[in-house]
């Protein structure tokens, strides 16, 4: 099948069993590939209402036509699995070199399934497939690990691994790769935890055959000189992603001593251009890109490097933590990577403790002794550490999410509590953005923005709007941007760069020799979309509007300072938005897709 | 004449990326009057600075407070292109 590996794998730890089929030509059709093969086979094969952690459940890491092959962005696979974190739909997608040796041994999709009894991990090279004695690797942190199998096996081999956050089942433990690339968030890492296997070595040497070798070059080069002719590469290469720092601080939408408000007074020390300063010592790309967004950085005052951090991090472990200090958000960058935690939700967690402590709720009992005070980075860095090993009284909590640890505190912390359907919202602040805050409502993993990122948006036509443009907008971005981890793709070189979309549509055709437009690329997005919200239903008793609310404080509790402050957006306006949002996709008024919804995208028998 | 220069203004260069072309067009040679900011600027010049997510200054990036200096070539990148 052209544009694919044509195998999927499946690996049943329990058993110890291995096996292979062709991958189907009508899923391909269907789903494409990435986060569409991912939920196919979550929906399909994992039964409902099992334990995310248990032997029913399955991480499934997937690559798309895209994967390997000479398109910018090229490097992206997806894993996915029913979240131990929210109990609903999750999905990761991870950088680097992985999917294209995974695309090159031939496979698409590797589906894990079951719980080996020890240790294990899962070598592939080419046909050779072998679960692999991983208890001298049990214990140890990521960095350590991809470097010892790297030197085993050699550097062409790529590695996938978990920390000690996975070991630990830490419910939001994220899956390393090339020393900085993850795949972060919902809790994938304590999936492959829950399963007892430590890592996958990868490599192939096949070559994927496409429809139209010629149409492909021309189409590839295309879309690269795109890149290279683009506007604004340069500086996008220099700054990565911290390029908005600066500019969300100038907005209030920069999360500050957790989401309190949304500039932080100390910023200048967290930019960007701060960063590239004083600790980027080189730019580091995935495969096949032409628009590094890496920063590798080297940090003098703790002896340590790190990839990153990028905006996220810099938001959620420096402002949110009341951290001015780039070396030291490095740092804690440093510490929840290599042991395998999600920084995204660390920070959240860790910005809700400080606040119980600022709040006299935590006393130096509940937090084993640390001055939990914003801006302290020493007790960040330690508390990284026990979050990682669920160590004492405060690391067990944390471990837990963010949601978890506020409904067993209590004493009205729900309400600062920075979450949606369980997952610690990203480094957006939304007290007045309404276009961004309806995207985090309703992302289909939880406050997460890569979505639809349409906070540019709100600034457009004027963030405190509520207007059945924003709504659309939205759903638009949901429907759209998703495609990447469908493609196995990079957004960012569409997102930064501006490169028209359409140079994308020939490449496909190229590869798989099936003609595509955006407008069904769109509707393949859209039936995404609205079978993940079936496998929230499914799996969530009750599940409906409720679920969908964002953080009280974004319509409880406006910013004292900053340029939010005083602002804020109303809970009638959050129930507007959630009407036309549910309206113009064709749910009910409770969130659910109505059954003409599901039948128009051909999904009543899948969901039955 | 050299007794008509006024020695109170700069000349920059201001080239905006992507949609902000359609506020000023390609590229504009602009005077400026010493002391003001890039903030200052971009409202002088019709843009919403609110608009624009990185200022890059002689390629180094830098904050709408920065004060122009003369000759600076000012490279603008617009929020509104991607989503």
């Amino acid at each position: 099948m052209n544009g694919y590996g044509g195998t999927i794998l499946r690996v049943n730890l329990t058993e110890g069993k291995i096996t292979k089929q062709p991958t189907p030509a009508q899923l391909a059709r269907d789903f494409i590939g990435g986060r569409g093969f991912g939920l196919y086979f979550l929906f399909k094969e994992v039964p409902k209402g099992a334990d995310a952690l248990g032997p029913e459940n399955k991480l499934i890491i997937s690559t798309g036509p895209f994967s390997g092959m000479m398109v910018p962005g090229g490097g992206k696979c997806d894993w996915t699995t029913k979240s131990p974190l929210t109990g609903g739909y999750a999905d990761a997608s991870m950088g680097g070199h992985f999917t294209a040796e995974m695309k090159y041994a031939g496979i698409d999709t590797i589906i894990l399934e079951g719980i080996s009894s020890k240790p294990v991990y899962l070598f592939i090279d080419n046909d050779k497939i072998q679960l692999l004695d991983a208890s001298s690797l049990w214990g140890r942190n990521s960095f350590e690990v991809e470097k010892e199998l790297k030197q085993k096996y050699g550097e062409e081999y790529q590695v996938a691994t978990i920390g000690p956050g996975g070991e630990n089942q830490v419910l939001y433990a994220c899956i390393n790769h090339d020393y900085g690339r993850q795949a972060g968030r919902g809790g994938v890492g304590a999936v492959m935890g829950s399963k007892n296997l430590k890592a996958i070595v990868l490599h192939g040497t096949g070559s994927p055959s496409v429809a139209d070798l010629e149409g492909y070059r021309k189409a590839g080069m295309a879309l690269y000189k795109a890149c290279k002719d683009a506007e604004g590469l340069a500086e996008w290469s220099r700054y990565g992603t911290t390029v908005v720092t600066s500019w969300c601080d100038e907005v209030g939408a920069l999360p500050t001593r957790n989401f309190s408000a949304g500039s932080f007074e100390q910023g200048k020390n967290i930019y960007g251009q701060t960063m590239r300063k004083e600790i980027v010592i080189t730019d580091k790309g995935c495969f096949g890109c032409p628009s590094p967004c890496g920063k590798y950085s080297n940090m003098k005052r703790y002896n340590s490097q790190v990839e990153g951090p990028e905006y996220e991090t810099i938001g959620m472990m420096g402002s949110n933590l009341g951290i001015g200090d780039i070396q030291a958000v490095a740092e804690a960058n440093r510490l929840a990577d290599d042991l395998g935690i999600d920084s995204i939700s660390t920070g959240g967690c860790i910005g809700w403790a400080m606040e119980c402590y600022e709040k006299g709720i935590f006393t130096k009992a509940d937090t084993d002794g640390l001055e939990l005070k914003f801006g302290n980075a020493e007790a960040v860095f330690a508390l990284i550490k026990k979050i990682a090993y669920r160590e004492g009284k405060i690391g067990a909590l944390l471990s837990q999410g963010v949601k978890r640890a506020a409904a067993q505190v209590g004493q009205g912390t729900e309400k600062f509590a920075i979450q949606v359907k369980g997952m610690e919202q990203s480094a957006y602040a939304t007290h007045n953005a309404t276009a961004m805050l309806l995207a985090y409502m309703t992302c289909d993993v939880g406050a997460h923005h890569n979505r639809s990122w349409a906070i540019t948006y709100d600034l457009q036509v004027g963030r405190e709007k509520v207007v059945p443009e924003k709504v659309a907008r939205v759903i638009w971005l949901q429907n759209f941007r998703p495609m990447f981890d469908v493609f196995g793709a990079c957004r960012l070189q569409w997102v930064e760069l501006g490169i028209d979309r359409e140079l994308y549509v020939p490449l496909l055709e190229a590869i798989t020799g099936i003609k595509r437009s955006w407008q069904d690329l769109e509707a393949v997005g859209n039936r995404i979309w609205n079978l993940s919200r079936m496998y929230w239903l499914r799996e969530n008793d009750g599940f409906g509007r409720q679920w969908d609310l964002p953080a009280p404080r974004f319509y409880t509790d406006p910013p004292k300072t900053g340029v939010t402050a005083g602002q804020i957006t109303r809970i009638e306006d959050v129930h507007k938005l959630l009407d036309m949002y549910y309206e113009q996709r064709g749910w009910d008024t409770n969130g659910i897709p109505t059954q003409q919804t599901l039948q128009t995208l051909n999904l009543t028998e899948m969901v039955a | 004449m050299v007794s008509n220069l006024d020695l109170s203004l700069m000349t920059v260069i201001i080239r905006p990326l992507g949609m902000l072309k359609s506020y000023i067009g390609e590229l504009k040679e602009t005077t400026v009057e010493a002391g003001k900011s890039v903030r200052d600027t971009l409202t002088s010049l019709g843009i919403d600075p609110q608009l624009v997510a990185g200022v890059f200054v002689n390629d180094e990036q830098q904050t709408k407070d920065y004060i122009l200096q003369d000759g600076d070539v000012v490279k603008l990148l617009a929020v509104i292109g991607g989503g």
